[in-house]
């Protein structure tokens, strides 16, 4: 009996020592190695959303720069940004799921294969790297400082924040390179995986140049010389000259539609209609593009007070025709090329042409974009006319028209040019937001380096003017 | 590997059959008690083994021993008894009345032990009182009725409840206690989707959780194992606790026992936990204004009811006659017709219906020379308080044991039950008709109107249309007919659960027990929306892709759940001198989980009308989810007890765990327990003392990591993109630890007529396994790490009394009381708030170092150093920012009280139930406040004017509190005297005060329940096929005696789970009576 035991006992103890118990845990529905080209393609489509969505949790710059109104919950409006963290939710989308998965492309293309055997390798890594300046510039842009030399580390998980304009010359370093680093004579992605120019190499140098340009003139007011030297070199190496070089992100159908449409058509909802500031104007100006860029009540554009309840019937609506599945997300576009040109001129940098002919052009290219009629009696408005004494306001006024549906590259032009004026929502919670605050996950997550970079550049307040917006506006608010 | 292991067991199983010899004998007698009445249900169990049997309706009992066995008599309130098996095949016993000490209870893997010999706490509650009062989850009944236990069921119809035992020890882990049915471990399982249960976005369902699925009437009694001593046994499982079930066995009797049971509950709606609207003003946001709009085709704008806005400000009613939502349809009878702006005669509380359950069961029992068996079979039926909702549950039970020689036994159960729902509540924020009526309603829209224009047409013409054109698509809200009549879900779950067993006696001193256990289910829901509803977000989407808005559309889940164990267990029990006795266990459990799911849906909508068919998808079929989990654990245990005299008790327990989730070179971890009770009123010799035990323990359980937390896969989100997950694993996991402390004493007093069990307890839970929110600046939102503290105590009472007993009349009182302190003791490093949830409405859930685990988060009133709330120049109150505490989710305290009152053949019982403290967000009152549904919005001003007047009017009001007239450097407060306009919406609920203002005290007094029975006495019987008939009227939820939340129940919530403390939309409780017939035969 005591020898049954034993062997009993014995048993118990083998079968509970199996050796390969830990191949149970093994994820076989999810891959663990993928394609950089498939990091490459999601990164890109969630950089496009997040740039073009108007849903009231992640993006509302159209209401900041009062293209448009809300109807019923007018909160936004009136600049909460808080009932709704949309600076949590910006800071999640372009960190998590734009750069990092931009990262993980580079990582894994620069790995997958050598020179010799994947021609097309250089070329991706390059628009890998001005997506990835694409991205980074709008977070400096919208936040200020941000972690930037210790960020995209999950091994540091304090990362510290940089200074903005030291990485804004960073970008425009690594931008640079890029450029030069594109072989034209070759292509790159496949058209599954970039949706902007399938992959076209030429279109994607015109592109990194533009948004060279761009970054040039934002540096303008901090820092002159860089500014002038970005724009020139950008200028010189050829930008957009043509809306058939406009970037447009090519949505399909829901689950890949266009946010537009998910947001105001296929929810059935009515919380959008044009806004006060923009119809006034454009009935003032009898600004052709009225039609394009609304719908008419009765044949009359109305828009909603700001910052006020409005009743959705009451007031002109988003054009239908941007609200298609399929509807493109404009990453950049020829019509601002050309203001940025303008606008380099009037700051006498060497753009090829003087302030006023970038200027018509830039709203020649915005009345060919929309298909409005009536250019040239629009031009020989005076207020429209071209002034040099007053550029800030001409050319901050056309562009803020032109650059209708482009939630950030809009509200950039407002912030750099304080024109138009716009005026104070009824209910306003804040000043102005001339920048997002910090998300309150970095408060609670990132304090110490969150305290630090709120010190730096000057509080974190949504009316905290970053560094290159050195002109305080006149708006009264 | 799992053919490997169950060959090797059926190798041993079939070495001890072969083993097998026969010296067995059948003892009978008759258990009485001391006046000579037969006692039913006596435990005699055979000492030193689980064999067992109990005595019948007439006191009569048999049992196989052999000769020099020692028998043991237990039965509550009276003396155990033991008696050695002699030459006589009869045993006739009479049992003492007295103490109650040495009632035999069911312990950890099943194992049962006298009591007095635990050092460890646990508490018994006997099937019959979760069994008589009916609710669809018997896990509700435990409510009130243990120390310890906390149950907060919420309202969804079928919905799962949150059963926790002394706090939460695990930060984000699965906090709910562990339940085995007859040893076999069963899936508490809460297969609701993640969103579901932190209310984001809309159209989630509370599928219930698993536990439910057992049949009430099929359970002899529930053991609850509290501390880590107790349930150390089962190693990594331990950690919140078990729930020990013992099914109803077959008793070995002369005959075939049958019992049918039949009962029959009807519900009625507790008025106090659903709105009470203000009665004054009707639709629209903006005061007095209605819409102007030709309807009439006139080309004159005529007077309509602001039918687009969701809410309830608007003009007040004055009977004028205007156009309303049904003047647009044809189909309407009031088509083109005005009818008077009054408030509805029919409010949105005559929308629900009466809820009836019926449960209806058979059991048959019967004994014979070598064993015996049960089968029951149970249907319930039961419809809910929403239209068109409807559970079916039919619940098949055989258990059986047979003696196939005098050594050895096999013995196994089977239960099978099937299940069906159709048209659960959905929860949440969107799409939620409760939600909807509680904060987004129009007091002027009448509900049966709704009914019968959905009815007449079966379209979706609602009462907030996107326009005044016929056919227009509702633009908020659905009408609620429509949703519930064609939005509907359903689902189905076919489950076995079972055990084979095999015990085989190798020794007087010791016994062999081999098992195999399995529970399995098969699970499909189905979500649908018809074509014409409001859009929302709809379907399934690949992760960080957000589900698309769709009018229309279909989405099923099929999931499976597996758990097989495998058990072989040796148990001794020698006395090795008179006085001392030691008993012990060396055993193994092999556990193997499985998961599979796939869950897919249409895109885009449907394309043909009211067929719901994944191939009816209008645009290509989205990526389906699939996954596919397994875990397994392997597990070597022993234990050893040492008694010395029946006086002093020693028990030391030991696990090994070995993980397929961790780690390969770290991978096995050790659970080891000590404990001690001392009886020491065997020492001592005062007669007021009938019993008392001192107890004290330590124990260190765990909790392993899940599926898939060591390696990173990636994301297939878009067509040919993927993406790096949103959080990030870890390759060097550990497991959680926790480590406890209780001490405890029991005593009785007066001849066991008065009593008292306190348990003292300290648990700290370390090396939590946490998904840790990080910088999203690191490219990612959360982390895999072993950190975190979180620490409970905290003590128990539980009291009993007999206050009056007589041959006829007895009074007995039972309570208990609990009081758990938790603290969060640690984050990881870096981490200051530990979100676990952030809701709609801006409100968080959070652990916070030094804080209680689940703290709600919010904006806050700005206070002065007086603790005034300061007002601003605009004379609305101040703000804080988002991240202020708000709010405490745990109780302070909760008691029950049972008190059961015996008259001759009449029972009386009833339970109060009682929970102090803890708070709850009410969103329904967020919105409902701002949108003037609640008289909080509508009433008379300190000027004795409507307050919704205009200031002109003398309408509005001053907000107490504080201005400062200084600077905020030299604030000078003066009292605010600025009266604020309420004319227009703006001025009530969200859209002026901080979340704090609907943070809400959650306490509750409830009357929980109460029964009262008629026993037919035997002798009416005597001449009948009858053996017993028992009538019983019973109420649950009878009466909410106090609570401090407006218009819900406090105790309502989303989901089991670990963040409570948030009511949207719940729907409200209800009064159940019942009638139950028990007839034995």
């Amino acid at each position: 009996m005591k020898k049954l035991i034993l062997i009993l006992t014995a048993a118990v103890f083998a079968v509970s020592c199996s050796d390969n118990l830990e191949d149970l845990n093994q994820n076989i529905k999810d891959p663990t190695a993928v394609s950089g080209e498939s990091l490459f393609a999601s990164a890109q489509k969630q950089l496009a959303d997040q740039i073009t969505t108007p849903n009231v949790n992640f993006n509302n710059t159209r209401l900041f720069v009062q293209h448009w109104q809300e109807t019923t919950y007018p909160d936004e409006s009136n600049y909460d940004q808080s009932t709704r963290p949309i600076p949590d939710n910006h800071w999640r989308e372009m960190y998590r799921d734009v750069l990092r998965d931009l990262k993980e492309a580079s990582i894994n293309i620069a790995a997958a294969d050598n020179d010799i055997t994947n021609p097309l390798k250089p070329n991706k890594l390059a628009i890998i790297e001005v997506m990835n300046v694409y991205a980074w510039s709008n977070l400096v842009e919208t936040y200020g400082n941000v972690p930037y030399s210790e960020a995209l580390d999950i091994d540091n998980l304090l990362p510290k924040y940089d200074d903005a304009m030291t990485i804004y010359k960073d970008l425009l370093v690594r931008l640079t390179a890029a450029i030069n680093s594109m072989d034209t004579s070759k292509g790159s992605f496949s058209g599954d995986e970039e949706k902007i120019y399938s992959g076209d190499v030429a279109s994607w140098k015109k592109f990194a140049n533009t948004l060279k340009l761009r970054m040039g003139i934002i540096l303008a007011d901090a820092d002159g010389a860089a500014g002038k030297a970005a724009v020139e070199s950008a200028f010189a190496s050829g930008v957009f000259t043509s809306n058939a070089d406009d970037a447009g992100y090519a949505y399909t159908a829901p689950p890949n539609g266009n946010p537009l449409n998910n947001n105001l058509v296929l929810s059935n909802r009515n919380d959008y209609v044009a806004g006060k500031t923009i119809i006034d104007l454009m009935n003032t100006l009898e600004d052709p593009r009225r039609g394009s860029f609304f719908t008419d009540v009765n044949g009359e554009y109305i828009g909603g007070v700001i910052g006020d309840q409005t009743v959705y019937s009451d007031y002109s609506h988003v054009t239908p025709s941007i609200l298609g599945g399929d509807y493109p997300g404009w990453f950049l576009q020829y019509a601002e090329t050309e203001f940025l040109l303008a606008e380099a001129a009037a700051r006498g940098y060497s753009v090829g042409g003087d302030a006023e002919s970038h200027y018509i052009a830039g709203i020649t290219a915005s009345f060919d974009f929309w298909g409005a009629d009536g250019l040239a009696g629009y031009l020989a408005n005076p207020a429209v006319a071209y002034n040099s004494g007053a550029w800030r306001e001409s050319i901050g006024t056309q562009a803020w028209l032109a650059n209708y549906n482009r939630t950030f590259a809009s509200w950039l032009s407002v912030r750099r040019l304080d024109f138009p004026v716009l005026v104070k929502p009824i209910d306003a919670e804040s000043g102005y937001p001339v920048r997002y605050p910090y998300p309150v996950s970095e408060i609670n997550l990132n304090p110490t380096n969150y305290e630090e970079a709120a010190g730096a550049i000057g509080g974190d307040a949504t009316e905290t003017r970053l560094f290159w917006d050195k002109f305080d506006n006149t708006w009264g608010f | 590997m799992k053919t490997k292991f169950s060959g090797i067991l059926t190798l041993l199983l079939v070495l001890i059959v072969q083993l097998a010899f026969a010296q067995e004998k059948t003892i009978s007698g008759t258990v009485a008690d001391d006046t000579g009445l037969p006692l039913p249900g006596v435990n005699i169990i055979i000492k030193g083994t689980s064999t067992g049997t109990q005595s019948d309706f007439d006191g009569n009992y048999t049992i196989d021993a052999a000769v020099g066995q020692t028998l043991v008599y237990s039965y509550v309130g009276f003396d155990t008894q033991e008696i050695a098996v002699g030459a006589s095949n009869k045993i006739d016993v009479t049992m003492q009345a007295g103490s109650v000490l040495d009632e035999v209870v069911v312990t950890a893997l099943g194992i049962s032990r006298e009591k007095q010999s635990l050092g460890y706490s646990t508490q018994q509650v006997a099937g019959e009182d979760l069994a008589t009062v009916k609710t669809n989850n018997f896990t509700n009944g435990l409510s009130g009725k243990v120390a310890g236990l906390q149950i907060r069921r919420n309202n969804n119809f079928g919905g799962s409840t949150n059963v926790v035992i002394r706090g939460i020890t695990s930060l984000t882990g699965d906090n709910q206690a562990l339940f085995v049915v007859d040893g076999v471990p069963i899936s508490n399982r809460n297969t609701n989707d993640a969103s579901q249960k932190n209310s984001s976005g809309g159209n989630y369902y509370d599928y219930g959780n698993a536990a439910a699925d057992i049949n009430p009437d099929d359970i002899e009694s529930v053991n609850v194992l509290k501390g880590a001593a107790a349930s150390a046994l089962y190693g990594s499982r331990a950690a919140s606790g078990v729930i020990i079930i013992t099914t109803k066995k077959g008793k070995k009797s002369k005959g075939m026992g049958v019992t049918i049971n039949s009962n029959a509950q009807v519900g009625f709606i507790d008025k106090s936990t659903f709105a009470e609207y203000q009665d004054g003003y009707g639709a629209g946001y903006g005061g007095q204004a209605f819409t102007s709009e030709d309807i009439d085709g006139d080309g004159i704008d005529d007077v309509v009811s602001n039918y687009l806005d969701d809410a309830s400000y608007g003009p007040a009613f004055d009977g004028r006659l205007i156009y309303q939502w049904d003047s647009f349809d044809p189909a309407s009878p009031n088509y083109l017709k005005r009818t008077p702006w009054v408030n509805s005669p029919n409010g949105a509380i005559t929308f629900f219906e009466t809820p009836v359950t019926l449960t209806n069961s058979i059991s048959l029992s019967n004994g014979f020379e070598n064993g015996s068996y049960r089968m029951s079979y149970t249907k319930l039926d039961q419809s809910g308080l929403l239209p068109n909702s409807q559970i079916d549950r039919h619940n098949f039970i055989f258990s059986g044991t047979f003696d196939l020689s005098d050594k050895l036994t096999a013995s196994g159960f089977a239960n099978y039950i099937k299940t069906s729902a159709i048209g659960r509540n959905s929860t949440g924020y969107n799409d939620n008709v409760v939600g909807n009526m509680k904060q987004w309603w129009q007091t002027n829209v009448d509900i049966k109107e709704q009914w019968n224009i959905y009815n007449n047409t079966k379209r979706n013409i609602g009462w907030n249309p996107g326009s005044s054109a016929p056919g227009t698509t509702p633009i908020y809200w659905d009408n609620p007919y429509w949703t519930r009549y064609e939005n509907y879900q359903n689902d189905g779950r076919s489950r076995f659960l079972g055990n084979f067993e095999l015990n085989y006696k190798l020794a007087d001193w010791v016994n062999v027990t081999g098992r195999v256990s399995t529970d399995t289910y098969n699970e499909q829901q189905e979500e649908r929306r018809a074509v014409g509803s409001v859009p929302t977000s709809f379907g399934v989407a690949p992760p960080g892709v957000a589900r698309p808005n769709a009018g229309s559309g279909y989405l099923r889940r099929d999931l499976t759940v597996t758990e097989t164990n495998y058990d072989l267990m040796f148990n001794f029990d020698a006395d090795i001198s008179e006085s001392i006795n030691v008993a012990g266990i060396l055993g193994t459990n092999i556990r193997r989980n499985e998961f599979n799911s796939i869950a897919n849906s249409t895109a885009g909508g449907l394309v043909v009308p009211g067929l719901y068919s994944i191939q009816n998808s209008r645009d290509d079929i989205p990526k389906s989810q699939e996954v596919a989990q397994k875990v397994g654990v392997d597990g070597v245990y022993a234990s050893a007890s040492l008694g010395f005299g029946n006086v002093v008790y020693i028990d030391g327990t030991i696990r090994r765990d070995h993980f397929s989730t961790l780690p390969v070179d770290d991978s096995s971890f050790y659970y080891p327990s000590v404990s001690t009770s001392f009886v020491f009123s065997k020492l001592i010799n005062v007669n007021a003392i009938s019993f008392g035990k001192l107890r004290v323990n330590y124990a260190e359980v765990g909790n392993g990591p899940e599926f898939d937390k060591l390696f990173n896969t990636f994301d297939i989100n878009i067509d040919t993109g993927t993406s790096v997950p949103s959080t990030a694993n870890n390759p060097n996991l550990k497991p959680e630890r926790t480590k406890s402390y209780e001490a405890g004493l029991e005593m009785r007093f007066i001849n066991n007529r008065v009593g008292f069990d306190f348990s003292y307890y300290k648990t700290n839970s370390l090396d939590q396994i946490v998904q840790v929110p990080i910088s999203e600046a690191t490219g990612q939102s959360r982390k895999l790490l072993n950190a975190g503290e979180i620490e409970n105590k905290g003590f128990e009472i539980s009291l009993n009394a007999t206050p009056v007993k007589t041959d006829n009349f007895s009074w007995m009182l039972n309570g208990n009381f609990t009081q758990n302190k938790s603290e969060v003791i640690a984050l990881p490093e870096g981490v200051e708030v530990f979100q676990l949830a952030s809701y709609q409405g801006g409100v968080k859930i959070n652990a916070v170092p030094g804080q209680p685990y689940g703290v709600i988060y919010g904006a806050d009133y700005v206070y002065n150093d007086n603790g005034d709330r300061v007002v601003g120049a605009n004379g609305r109150y101040l703000k804080t920012g988002p991240n202020e505490k708000i709010g405490d989710t745990n109780p302070d305290w909760l008691m029950g009280i049972t008190n059961t009152i015996n008259y001759k053949s009449w029972s009386f019982s009833f339970l109060i139930d009682v929970q102090q403290g803890g708070s709850v967000f009410s969103l329904d009152q967020y919105y409902g406040q701002a949108t003037g549904l609640y008289p909080e919005s509508a009433y008379i001003n300190d000027l004795g004017n409507p307050v919704r007047n205009t200031i002109e009017n003398g309408g509005g009001f001053i907000n107490p509190g504080v201005v400062n007239t200084g600077t905020d450097e030299n604030p000078v407060y003066v009292p605010n005297t600025t009266r604020v306009d309420a004319s227009e919406f703006g001025q009530f609920g969200y859209a002026a005060y901080p979340q704090s203002e609907f943070v809400y005290d959650a306490s509750y007094v409830k009357l929980r329940q109460a029964s009262l029975s008629y026993t037919l006495p035997s002798k009416f019987l005597d001449n009948t096929f009858m053996t017993g008939l028992q009538f019983t009227v019973t109420g649950s939820n009878l009466w909410i005696i106090d609570k401090k939340t407006p218009y819900a129940d406090p105790e309502s919530g989303l989901s089991s789970g670990n963040s409570q403390g948030y009511i949207t939309g719940s729907l409200p409780t209800t009064q159940d009576y019942g009638f139950n017939i028990k007839a034995q035969f």
